[in-house]
């Protein structure tokens, strides 16, 4: 232990240790401060400006592969840290938006549309099951839950538990009936099953037809309601708040969970169905147990977002579920990256934020929309973070020893 | 385990079984609508043997590969594989009795790693399910690293530079290699049978020299393994079979060495065409 050598390893390695600390610090700031500005931005002013900066930064260093490598070791290296440093980063957004409740909402409804989008990424991007009726899921979820608080005086919790389940079978169903249906035909049949569910609830009257349901009860925790205005260290937060730090932890756990997958025997028995069926079964892979699995799950995460969403908004209607919302999501997927839960994790944050920064664009809005979605896949085809070739490194076995 | 198997399937059989043979077919056909594509065919592979099936273009060879992995199920006739009935089991099923199949034009999973390829050729082996994947103790890493030792085993079998490209993608492999790590995920799942439909088309002739080394190499480690190989390439089929069978408009026509084939008039007029 005394020897010099090894004492200058190691202190060597503590200063490599610390560099990465520093640069994950740095990084994450940055990130953290360009989302900050973003969803704060007002029309076109000087803070677009400080938005639009750090990008021709990032384009500039791309020609510096060194600096770009050095930062990407660092975040691979000191995984766990990053991760912690950017949940405290996002447990301090509240604070910094007491006064104004709109952006915590924007907040709030990027989480919600990331939990559903991860469930619709182990569809399309797993799985590749083009499903178009992803918004049918996230409303069974929410009729679910608003049903039995409305009618049967459920709590939120027992609610999202029987969304859960109503949701993941309601998948089972969908995904039992277009077994058979592969590629465009498998879309085909999901449109016609998205076009009948918001028919349905349109029209039934348990539903409340096309008034939808009003008047969903809060979350409590035994007296706490969500509706209180939350108080921490003697700083008044709005009530979203509240629902921010549910969706974030709830968010956080469905990455936790999203990750499991794509990294266990599921996801890639999942990856094997979407690239050759055939090949796949002649290597002894159920595909429709798998393709049953990825439905079911799917439609958990897509359940359980909608489950917030109704007792959050307290008030949904058909509109919430319709055609484009399903088609909001696909591009979530595919513009944050197919199967990449970063890419998914961003895609969701970018096309929650954008609309509601361009609504000074009026009537033109979608309009924005369409062009920032087609630019993406002219210069990023693959998505914002393409799909990864996944490495076993972590086990450090010898090449060489056979 | 599988020794007892055997002795209990031994016992069920139907008398005419001979423990020799690993796979029977009996008087197999299939029709697609009108077209008869096989008929009566009765073909049987005996323990340890590489077997070579030759034919003309549309002579039915892939097809009855189709039949016996259950992508096809066949309009008459048995198959026996190791004494059991195969006949109307899903390829997957198919499969865990132990046959494995490369393709004709070559389907891996194209957008995954070469190494993720052979690992999911393991896949008979696994037991995964969803919850644990979730929640459980994840694809535990001993086993996950014994697999990747496997794979990289077998990889070795053909060449120490597709152990270097296993986290490639497949799709930007050579031709050659993309044949080589068909192979290697089909021998993952540890199969009694090999069926390897056309492995030299797109190779150049060195490669294919090298291929039949290969198979040659393959059937030394693993002496119990049983091959079907389908070829246009007569110098593999010389090379590296001990029995060919001729097909020809979907009937058999030659069961017996390459020599005594290359001899027969009915082969020679199948692939040259007969007097009028």
């Amino acid at each position: 232990m005394d020897n010099p050598d090894t004492r200058s390893n190691y202190s060597q390695r503590l200063y490599k240790k610390i560099g990465y600390f520093l640069i994950i610090i740095v990084t994450e700031v940055i990130i953290f401060y360009m989302f900050i500005n973003f969803l704060s931005l007002k029309g076109i002013d000087y803070k677009l400006f400080l938005f639009v900066l750090p990008i021709i930064a990032f384009f500039v260093l791309q020609r510096y592969q060194k600096i770009i490598n050095f930062v990407k070791e660092s975040h691979s290296q000191c995984n766990s840290f990053s991760i912690i440093f950017m949940i405290l980063l996002l447990i301090f957004i509240p604070f910094l938006f007491k006064d104004n409740p709109y952006l915590l909402h924007i907040c709030i409804m990027c989480g919600l549309y990331l939990i559903t989008a991860l469930g619709l990424n182990i569809q399309l991007g797993s799985t590749g099951m083009v499903n178009f009726a992803f918004a049918a899921f996230f409303g069974v979820g929410a009729y679910t839950s608003a049903l039995l608080a409305v009618n049967f005086h459920f709590s939120f919790w027992l609610g999202i538990l029987a969304a859960i389940i109503i949701s993941a079978l309601f998948g089972l169903l969908i995904g039992s009936l277009t077994l058979k249906s592969t590629g465009f035909y498998y879309a085909l049949v999901t449109m016609a099953f998205q076009i009948i569910f918001h028919l349905l609830v349109n029209n039934l009257r348990f539903t409340g037809g096309s008034g939808g349901i009003s008047n969903i009860p809060f979350p409590t925790i035994g007296k706490y309601s969500f509706s209180s205005s939350l108080n921490i260290f003697g700083i008044n937060l709005p009530y979203q708040a509240n629902y921010y730090y549910l969706v974030l932890a709830i968010a956080l756990f469905s990455l936790y969970l999203a990750k499991r997958l794509y990294n266990s025997r599921t996801g890639l028995v999942w990856n094997a169905i979407r690239e050759d069926e055939i090949a796949a079964k002649c290597q002894g892979i159920s595909v429709n147990k798998g393709k049953l699995e990825a439905s079911a799950i799917g439609a958990i995460f897509g359940g359980m977002a909608g489950a917030i969403y109704a007792h959050y908004i307290s008030f949904i209607s058909p509109e919430s579920f319709t055609f484009h919302f399903s088609v909001v999501l696909i591009c979530i997927v595919i513009l944050g990256g197919l199967d990449n839960i970063l890419g998914v994790a961003i895609g969701a944050v970018l096309l929650t934020v954008i609309p509601e920064k361009i609504r000074f664009f009026a009537e033109a809005r979608m309009l924005f929309y369409g062009i920032i979605i087609i630019a993406v896949l002219i210069f990023k085809p693959q998505g914002l973070v393409p799909e990864r070739i996944r490495k076993y490194n972590f086990l450090n076995f010898k090449k060489d020893s056979i | 385990m599988s020794a007892y198997r055997k002795r209990l399937d031994l016992w069920k059989g139907d008398g005419k079984l001979h423990q020799m043979e690993i796979l029977k077919i009996e008087k197999v056909g299939i029709n697609f609508g009108g077209l008869v594509a096989l008929k009566g065919i009765n073909f049987f592979v005996k323990e340890g043997e590489i077997v070579g099936l030759i034919g003309p273009n549309g002579s039915g060879k892939t097809t009855f590969f189709n039949l016996i992995t259950g992508i096809y199920q066949p309009t008459s006739g048995n198959m026996f594989f190791n004494g059991e009935k195969i006949t109307g089991l899903s390829p997957c099923e198919i499969n865990e009795r132990g046959i494995a199949r490369t393709f004709q034009n070559t389907r891996l999973f194209w957008s995954l790693s070469t190494l993720d390829n052979v690992l999911l050729g393991m896949h008979r082996w696994e037991s995964y399910s969803w919850f644990v994947s979730m929640f459980g103790r994840n694809y535990t890493e001993k086993k996950l690293r014994e697999n990747i030792e496997e794979s990289i085993t077998l990889l070795n079998y053909f060449s120490k530079e597709l152990v270097d490209k296993m986290y490639q993608k497949v799709k930007d492999l050579s031709q050659a290699d993309k044949k080589r790590v068909e192979i290697c995920r089909a021998l993952a799942s540890r199969p009694k049978l090999l069926l390897l439909d056309e492995p030299s088309a797109g190779m150049n002739p060195e490669e294919t020299t090298e291929l039949m080394d290969d198979i040659r190499k393959i059937k030394i480690k693993k002496p119990d393994l049983n091959i079907i190989l389908i070829e246009h390439d007569m110098r593999v089929i010389k090379g590296s079979t001990q029995r060919v069978i001729v097909f020809n408009h979907g009937i058999k026509i030659f069961d017996g060495t390459f020599e005594k084939a290359s001899n027969n008039k009915e082969v020679i007029e199948a692939y040259l065409g007969g007097e009028i």
